[in-house]
């Protein structure tokens, strides 16, 4: 890792970058790092980083819930770059103790974030604990009605520990959907077939549906919660005029 | 050690859901003392403590801890599990901690 790097300076500095540019920053300065891929649009990280190195390296949350059409495309995505994927599953003990305990579909009566937090953001976790840093494809536009930003590049507080400083990369926070599928569609990038089907996100298949024409991508997700709960940003646009 | 806790006031008054429910644990905890400072974010004033604290240290959601440390420097913590898990050396179940990363940013449901 580059013994200067102050990613508040860069993400300002980098702001109105290309994902290219800002891409070509994280492989520049860490060499243990990796990009998160979920087998949907994400993909134009991969296809972005490899032009850039041959060697990136890629994982994926295997949740065991996902579309079968995803598990083929990650595989696909595969062999298309000649990658490794890491490909991370949930803890078993834990998996199961939960399904044990409130069964498959528990989300639809108490939410989503206990299994999602099983499934993904544990072995994320560790995951993460074993990188300097990690490049993701959200983007601003992924979370309509809430006014938080995704920084080009920030400290990630919440994955860092106290012996390991996790810097995270958001290359596409910028980016709209359109601007990602004028990127897939000229750079012939293989994508999901699900996208075919009318999905714009894509998760698990118990909690993703596709949508109708400018119905934003957040109503294919969790439709059956509360769409927001946004009541702790800390916003002085939250403020009374 | 200096730990300070801050917590956001609603236009209405009261305090946003997840403020009330960290200090409701940090009580049951008996965390509560080991806290300096409570500093409130209070939405209908940009100048109050709380919301100057979140702009300098660039953070968009309630409640958050600000640690400050002689040796190690400051820390921001914005996930209470993890809060106590690294300061107070508590042992936590990792599926909490995971519940409330997801809590603290909406945005990983895309990873």
């Amino acid at each position: 890792m580059s013994t200067i790097f102050n990613p508040e300076k860069l993400a300002n500095e980098y702001e109105n970058e290309s994902p290219e540019k800002i891409i070509k920053l994280a492989l520049e300065n860490f060499n243990n790092i990796a990009i998160s891929f979920s087998g949907a649009e994400d993909v134009v990280l991969i296809d972005i980083a490899k032009k850039i190195q041959s060697d990136v390296k890629v994982f994926s949350l295997d949740t065991g819930r996902l579309h079968a059409e995803t598990y083929r495309f990650i595989e696909q995505v595969r062999e298309h770059y000649k990658i490794e994927i890491d490909v991370l599953s949930p803890d078993t003990k834990s998996l199961q103790e939960f399904v044990y305990k409130k069964g498959l579909y528990s989300f639809y009566k108490d939410g989503h974030k206990e299994c999602c937090g099983i499934r993904k953001v544990v072995p994320l976790r560790r995951k993460l604990s074993t990188l300097n840093a990690w490049i993701t494809g959200q983007r601003k536009d992924q979370s309509p009605g809430t006014r938080i930003t995704v920084p080009v590049v920030e400290n990630d507080g919440a994955f860092s520990t106290p012996e390991n400083k996790l810097m995270k990369f958001n290359p596409l926070s910028n980016w709209s959907s359109t601007q990602v599928w004028e990127y897939i569609r000229s750079n012939d990038v293989p994508f999901n077939n699900l996208h075919e089907q009318g999905f714009i996100s894509i998760g698990c298949e118990p909690c993703t549906r596709p949508v109708l024409p400018n119905q934003h991508e957040r109503e294919g997700r969790w439709w059956w919660e509360d769409a927001t709960q946004k009541e702790c940003g800390l916003h002085a646009g939250n403020l009374k005029k | 050690m200096h730990i300070t806790f801050v917590k956001k006031i609603k236009t209405d008054g009261t305090p946003c859901r997840k403020c009330a429910e960290v200090q409701a644990r940090l009580e049951k905890d008996n965390y509560i003392r080991k806290i300096d400072e409570i500093v409130i974010a209070d939405e209908n004033n940009k100048n109050s403590k709380g919301m100057r604290l979140a702009k300098e240290y660039g953070i968009e959601q309630a409640p958050f801890f600000i640690v400050d440390d002689e040796k190690k420097g400051i820390a921001i913590y914005t996930v209470y599990f993890k809060f106590i898990s690294e300061i107070f050396n508590e042992k936590i179940n990792e599926k909490e901690i995971a519940k409330e990363i997801l809590d603290a940013d909406h945005n990983l449901d895309y990873i």
